[in-house]
């Protein structure tokens, strides 16, 4: 059979208006149905041949997974929220400013219109082996091209690699792990929340998907509770491009700060592991500290110790290490 | 009095059209009973097709017919066919389908079995180079005519290697001195310059290719009519294109109706059409129905075309005031899967932008299993000057002369002689557009800020010349006055954005003493009659056809002259032209230049274009005898001679900040000054200008070719991957400017603008950085992990000479 | 047009596909009946509760009834069924904003959505911008031809229907800020300067309506 990346093949496609619905196609199809949210990533999968699904269920008609809400002193998001909405929702950019500034460095303007927030955190990831269709472990195959000792892995993981090395390249997930949200899932039995953390898995749980949504799950609502709401927020995302390019490597941090001391972090890196990592002895070390120079570039080194490069990213340890010494920096 | 249309700013008579989706590309044509054309590419970098079994796809319903390698053109050796059995790169189209829809012809590709053999491949052409090697034909790596050959002889395969002691040299880091060149020439006594030097700076730089990606693929469509061929091409020439298509498919130039209105961009990589443009016709033929082939973004990354990279090692010496006395430049060009030549020019450019006296010269170009390689504006140059230019500036650092100092001393004046031949310029004024440019850019005020940190921000001030040939001579220009008293100037340029389809009308408008409203520009449908015409690459079109239908406008006059004082009286010197009037100097007797064509018409001869000139191009003549009768025709052919080749230069200056925490670089300003002779269109002029120079800077700051060494197939084959410039990583605020000073070789004064901006586009930039980091990576595209890494002191990931990575 | 268009839709198989590289397509897909509307046979979707073919879109104010396939994208559907080929194929992958078009006044690239998704949203492309009975031009084109913009304008249509949701949202953008507002558009001529000072006077002209 010859290859050919372009024109989407045929699928049946489904409209419900509510998630039982939405479900219930998902169960009748199984592995023959795929979820289209803003259709950003899927599209792509499509066009180059490579995911072929039968029947294809549009969320875009089910109003209880749009708009967002004030719940508990928090926000509930349903998962078909436009980034654009979530940039531009007041709330977010009062209180959770570092969601609304992550979400905002998302690709493009066009993007962020049509691309949800679910869609986002639950996109599949961008290592080029795997995205031109090559047979490797998260392709139920039995090897890892990018982690070869000649592959070209520049945008790979130095961290939290399990026999596959991609990254999770979504914006917004470390933002969410800096404010503690937590995701609600719904699939066969009564809806599951997850916090953000157990939320993005690594190759070493499912080395076939990117989070804990399985086939049959649909992602409904992001929480964010009003722990984190006005805390001390630093977001900085390093690419190639201004624009359309993910990350090489981003932090998102939250910092608690009463009198200049940090009484409780939050940080999390993109673009160097399989998922957003939380550094959490990043946040112990800097807890109870005012954030001098001396805990900034401790903080800096803890933060990248364990890394493991390939041949072509070790550069993102300077860069993990230099972002988080700017998100603890910011705080004095 | 006729309005002054040189230097000024007026709309293109396409724009409306172009802003309201009415313009029309190739793409959006839809003859009745059109099919669609998919490609099925190679999917290895180099193979051979054993067999193909397209029975179960022939059978599908819809699909119309499949078009072979046997079935199209070719030619012995290492020459690109448009689709082949032997693909020399990954993405090389094999054979197409035809079917009633898109969607058929895709699932028709899929369900074609292909056996293809593999064969060794080569990506990097050092890779060749190395004994024992491999090579990117199965034949060998070098297709020329043998040294002992004979006359009649034509060109034969061999194997071209350097020696183990070259390669020792190599990977100890050093020139490879002894090693063969195919391309050589020098000047003065170099080594003799190197001994006398104060300075002496040894780099090797890399310069990685980038695809062409202009914004609309090559999609063409073609269909038979009558005998005829009418082929709707992406193409940035017009006239020139209609003969290549015409020889790629055995036919006469008259029967090939040429339809290219508009053209999405080119860059070099559609000079002449493209050879996906034979598809469509070859197999419109075959099949007797329109056939539209849509190139996919995808396909752009393979049969786009890319620039050449090169793999360089120079020694520069200097004197302690900065003059550059003797260059040794040793160019490796990336040739891709069909040869490439930028070499020569970088060469060429070399010497003319450090005007070092004492110069030795050598290149070799490899074939490699990689797409095809191109020109892409400035071929050569852009390259030489984005990499050399830190050189110079990394020398003034070191001899502590400025920067700017350093780019005026070493800058040609009007009596440059340079390059293998010694050539000579018609004007040169480099040294005014440096000089205006620091001024515009405040060079004294800026400088102070060079090295200053702030934060975690570095401040870089970088300075570079580039010039480029922008001029040509001897086409033709062919208009023709009708009854109802308009001017229809027959461009057979093509429209790919430049505005120089309009504004190289505009002498023969003043000439002609009309206004703007008064001028039609008839283009884009070779079957109106187009004149014999440049390609629309290497930025000749404003000087060469400014000057054609100067000299069309000028025989036009002649005639409007003598037809006046025919009719009315006294001799042709009483006359003036204006406002669409002819009438006796000091007012009197006058005709409108409506009366004038039926006159002419009624005069016929060379009045109304039934017998002409006998030196225009032949290919001309169809043109002019079809608007015979139609009015008062000017046709002529550009007589106008000169001495020397035409050049303009472009001085640029950038500002830039660099985070040394995370290696990202900031724009924050631009200047680029230009000597392109007369501005004939500011605002078009300035966009050029801007434009080119952002293309430069992408090449310098994030366009790149990424390939996996092991199967040698590419990844960074999206756009979001090759990473063309946007909005968001250019300066807000640019300036431009232009010398402005005629040339004294050319009727109108003007010289083109197109390339030369992209090579000062690059090196502002690549001077600013290093500028920053106090320190020259001699490597593009310079990326936030190739400066981090620098900045930290990291060991880099990939070897100083390695192509293709990041 | 003859009879070759007028395909029949052809029974579609669906085998299990397993996502490894090397899944084998199965059969023909349902064909459209190109490029012009023709041969319209067996319109109902296959399965049950699927979304119908034939649907109404409302472009540029029109309401028009179309036969699309559900994995038809709506710049497909635009060019090649409404023969409204303004909208232009850039790289049909998200990735440089040739195809934007309005949907309820926000842009979006129309090669990325499907056209089902547009039902009883207000879709409008560049051929919509001008008035249809007086040929005058919307705001944003008059400040593009008063300024020169565009060089081989290929992305044109898609940067105009930019500027137009951009002075929707925000009438007195900064540069910057119009610069953030178009940075979803890729020109390759690279005419950004030029462009953002046809936004800025876009801008301008709309404020003083």
């Amino acid at each position: 059979m010859a290859i050919i990346r372009d024109m989407i093949p045929a699928f049946e496609l489904f409209q419900p208006n509510t998630v039982d619905d939405a479900l219930a196609l998902l169960d009748e199809h199984r592995d023959e149905a795929w979820v289209l949210a803003g259709g950003l990533d899927s599209y792509d999968w499509f066009k180059d041949r490579i995911k072929r699904p039968a029947v294809v269920v549009d969320l875009g008609g089910i109003e209880e997974l749009h708009g967002i809400t004030e719940e508990q002193g928090g926000l509930t998001i349903g998962a078909m929220t436009s980034l654009t909405e979530v940039v531009n929702h007041a709330r977010v950019q009062s209180d959770y400013s570092v969601l609304a500034t992550a979400a905002e460095h998302v690709a493009t303007p066009q993007i962020r219109n049509q691309g949800t927030l679910g869609g986002n955190i639950a996109q599949d990831t961008r290592c080029w082996y795997y995205r031109s269709g090559w047979p490797c472990y998260r392709a139920g195959g039995n090897t890892c091209y990018a982690a070869a000792p000649k592959a070209m892995n520049r945008e790979h993981a130095i961290m939290g690699a399990s026999r596959c090395v991609a990254v999770s390249p979504s914006d917004t997930a470390p933002a969410l792990v800096a404010l503690d949200a937590k995701m609600t899932v719904r699939g066969g039995g009564s809806p599951k929340v997850h916090d953000a953390e157990d939320f993005f898995i690594g190759p070493a749980i499912d080395i076939t998907r990117m989070t804990v949504v399985k086939p049959g799950d649909l992602l409904t609502a992001i929480h964010i509770p009003a722990a984190w709401a006005n805390a001390q927020f630093y977001y900085e995302k390093v690419r190639d491009r201004g624009s359309w390019d993910f990350q090489l490597v981003s932090v998102a941090a939250a910092f608690q700060v009463s009198g200049g001391t940090i009484t409780d972090a939050r940080i999390s890196v993109g673009g160097v592991a399989p998922y957003p990592v939380r550094l959490e002895r990043v946040e112990r070390l800097v807890t109870g500290t005012t954030g001098g120079e001396s805990v900034v570039n401790e903080a800096g080194e803890l933060s990248v110790q364990g890394a493991r490069v390939l041949r072509h990213n070790d550069y993102k340890i300077p860069m993990m290490r230099n972002l988080v010494r700017r998100a603890v920096r910011s705080v004095a | 009095m006729a309005e002054k249309l040189i230097g000024t700013d007026i709309a293109p008579p396409d724009l409306i059209a172009k802003i309201t989706g009415r313009a029309r590309y190739s793409e959006d044509f839809r003859p009745d009973n059109m099919v669609f054309a998919k490609l099925l590419l190679s999917p290895m970098p180099h193979c051979r097709v054993r067999e193909v079994d397209a029975t179960r796809a022939l059978a599908m319903e819809g699909v119309i017919g499949i078009l072979r390698a046997e079935e199209v053109p070719s030619r012995e050796g290492p020459r690109e066919a448009c689709l082949t059995d032997e693909p020399h790169y990954e993405g090389e189209p094999v054979l197409a389908i035809a079917a009633i829809t898109e969607e058929i012809a895709a699932d028709a590709i899929e369900a074609i079995d292909v056996d293809f053999e593999p064969l060794p491949f080569v990506l990097d052409p050092l890779d060749s180079l190395r004994p024992g090697g491999p090579t990117a034909y199965t034949d060998g790596n070098r297709f020329a005519r043998a040294p002992d050959a004979e006359q009649g002889d034509g060109p034969v395969w061999s194997d071209f290697k350097w020696t183990e002691a070259d390669f020792a040299e190599i990977d100890a880091g050093r020139m490879p001195s002894d090693a063969v060149a195919i391309s050589n020439w020098d000047k003065g006594d170099v080594d003799a310059a190197f001994a006398e030097a104060d300075l002496i700076l040894e780099e090797e730089i890399v310069h990685q290719s980038v695809t062409h990606h202009p914004m609309e693929p090559r999609t063409n469509m073609a269909y038979w009519e009558n005998g005829k061929l009418f082929a709707h091409v992406s193409t940035q020439s017009a006239q020139r294109t209609k003969a290549a298509v015409a020889g790629a498919v055995g036919i006469d130039q008259e029967d090939v109706v040429l339809i290219a209105p508009y053209c999405g961009g080119g860059f070099g990589s559609k000079i002449a059409g493209t050879t996906p443009m034979q598809i469509p016709a070859i197999f419109s033929r075959k099949i007797n129905r329109p056939v539209m082939l849509r190139i996919t973004r995808y396909e752009e990354n393979y049969v786009g075309r890319a620039r050449p990279g090169f793999q360089t090692w120079v020694k520069m010496g200097f004197r302690s005031d900065g003059k550059c006395i003797g260059i040794d430049l040793f160019i490796v060009e990336e040739g891709g899967a069909y040869g490439s030549g930028d070499n020569g020019t970088a060469g060429a450019i070399a010497d003319l932008i450090y005007t070092p006296e004492n110069m030795r010269f050598r290149a070799v170009s490899m074939y490699t299993n990689t797409p095809p390689k191109a020109a892409q504006r400035g071929p050569g140059g852009a390259q030489i000057v984005s990499m050399l230019e830190p050189i110079l500036a990394k020398a003034g650092r070191e001899l502590e002369v400025d920067a700017l100092q350093m780019r005026l001393i070493n800058a040609p004046d009007p009596d440059v002689a340079f390059g293998p031949r010694g050539s000579t310029l018609t004007s040169v004024h480099a040294k005014e557009a440096l000089e205006q440019g620091a001024e515009l850019f405040d060079w004294a005020g800026k400088q102070a800020l060079s090295g200053r940190r702030e934060g975690t921000k570095v401040t870089g001030i970088g300075v570079a010349l580039s010039p480029y040939t922008a001029g040509s001579r001897g086409f033709d220009g062919l208009m023709v006055i009708r009854p109802d008293g308009k001017l229809y100037v027959h461009q057979g340029i093509g429209n790919l954005g430049t505005h120089s389809i309009s504004d190289t009308a505009r002498p023969a408008a003043e000439i002609l003493g009309l206004n703007w409203d008064q001028v039609e520009i008839v283009w884009g449908d070779s079957s109106r009659g187009m004149p014999r015409s440049s390609v629309q690459a290497g930025s000749q079109t404003t000087h060469a056809h400014t000057r054609a239908n100067h000299a069309a406008a000028t025989d036009a006059a002649r005639k409007i002259r003598q037809i006046a004082a025919q009719s009315l009286g006294g001799s042709p010197g009483d006359y003036v032209l204006d406002n669409g009037r002819v009438f006796r100097r000091g007012g009197g007797a006058g005709m409108s230049f409506a009366q004038v064509a039926e006159r002419a018409i009624q005069m016929g001869g060379e009045y109304d274009g039934h017998e002409l000139p006998d030196d225009i191009h032949r290919e001309t003549v169809p043109a002019a005898t079809m608007l015979a009768g139609e009015g008062l025709m000017g046709v002529a052919k550009d007589n106008y001679g000169g001495r020397g080749g035409v050049y303009t230069f472009v001085a640029g200056f950038a500002q830039v900040e660099l985070d040394v925490e995370t290696g990202v670089v900031d724009i924050k300003e631009f200047v680029g000054v230009t000597d392109c002779g007369t501005v004939v269109h500011p605002r078009s002029l300035g966009a050029q200008l801007f434009g080119g120079c952002i293309q430069g800077m992408g090449m310098a700051m994030t366009q790149k070719w990424v390939y996996d060494p092991k199967y040698g197939v590419a990844f960074a084959n999206r756009l979001y991957t090759a990473r063309p410039p946007g909005f968001l990583d250019i300066p807000l605020n640019m300036k431009w400017a232009a010398v402005g000073i005629a040339d004294p070789q050319t009727p109108v004064g003007a010289k083109g603008i197109g390339e030369p901006p992209v090579g000062a586009g690059a090196a502002a930039l690549t001077t600013a950085i290093a500028d920053a980091m106090g320190t020259c990576l001699c490597r593009t595209p310079l990326t936030p992990d190739i400066i981090l890494s620098e900045l930290e002191g990291r060991d880099p990931a990939f070897g100083r000479l390695d192509q293709h990575v990041g | 047009m003859g009879d070759a268009e007028s395909v029949g839709l052809l029974e579609k198989k669906y085998s299990r596909r397993s996502f490894i590289k090397g899944v084998i397509a199965v059969g023909a897909t349902a064909s459209s009946t190109g490029y012009l509307l023709g041969g319209a046979q067996a319109l109902g979707a296959q399965m049950p509760g699927a979304t119908e073919r034939l649907i109404t879109l409302n472009i540029n104010g029109q309401d028009r009834r179309v036969d699309v396939l559900p994995h038809e994208t709506l710049a497909m559907t635009l060019r090649y069924r409404l023969n409204m080929t303004g909208t232009k194929f850039g790289c049909d992958r998200a990735e440089c904003g040739a195809c934007t078009v309005l949907i309820d006044g926000v842009n979006h690239y129309g090669c990325s959505m499907l056209t089902h998704q547009v039902r009883g949203r207000a879709v409008t492309t560049i051929e919509g911008l001008e008035n249809p009975d007086t040929g005058e031009l919307s705001i944003v084109q008059q400040a593009v031809l008063e300024q020169g913009g565009f060089q081989c304008a290929f992305c044109a249509p898609g940067f105009i229907m930019s500027m137009e949701a951009m002075i929707r949202v925000n009438p007195n953008p900064t540069r910057e800020e119009a610069a953030h507002a178009l940075s979803g558009n890729l020109c390759r001529c690279a005419d950004y300067d030029k462009i953002l000072t046809c936004a800025m006077r876009a801008a301008e002209l709309a404020r003083s309506v």
